[in-house]
């Protein structure tokens, strides 16, 4: 989600435009956070499993790492994906 | 709504009312479609941190699939939803 799609709503008076934008804001801030919280728990579910200690082992670090690097590329691959698919834009099988 | 005179100011908070549920409900369908095609595509045990060709190829088709069932269920459920 972001500001490009207030493109269509040029024909808008600015405060129906400024309070669209600030929509806009709102849903991206409150997405971003849920995205952080998801993220931990995801990573955490999937590279930590055992309480011997407190702090994080190297190999646990490693895991939630390359957990999070992943699910952001994949973020992004999708992202692309879906845009192209709003643009109704024909894929290959 | 009439259609030749401005909209009245609840017209406005409708319309305004209206397009903030659209837009939570695009972003809750972007959340749903990350998380579902992440665990239908990618194994959980992160041997590296890059998305592999097999992954990509899951990925781009799993986003389409999911993209096909939203539109069939709408048009099961008839213009409940706001046409994308």
């Amino acid at each position: 989600m972001d500001k490009s799609m207030l493109g269509d709503l040029d024909s808008l008076p600015e405060e129906d435009k400024h309070r669209m934008s600030a929509m806009i804001d709102q849903l991206q801030i409150r997405d971003s956070l849920r995205m952080y919280n998801s993220l931990v728990e995801r990573c955490f579910n999937d590279c930590v499993d055992s309480f011997k200690h407190k702090s994080l082992q190297k190999q646990e670090e490693t895991c939630v790492r390359r957990c999070a690097e992943k699910f952001l590329k994949h973020s992004m691959r999708v992202g692309m994906r879906f845009a192209e698919l709003n643009q109704g834009a024909a894929t290959q099988d | 709504m009439a259609a030749n005179s401005a909209p009245s100011a609840l017209d406005k908070e409708q319309i305004f009312g209206m397009a903030e549920k659209e837009m939570e409900y695009r972003v809750e369908l972007f959340n749903k479609l990350t998380h579902t095609c992440f665990n239908k595509c990618v194994e959980n045990k992160y041997k590296e941190s890059e998305l592999n060709m097999g992954e990509n190829s899951c990925i781009d088709r799993c986003v389409s699939k999911y993209w096909h069932v939203t539109n069939l269920i709408g048009q099961l459920l008839g213009s409940g939803r706001p046409p994308m």
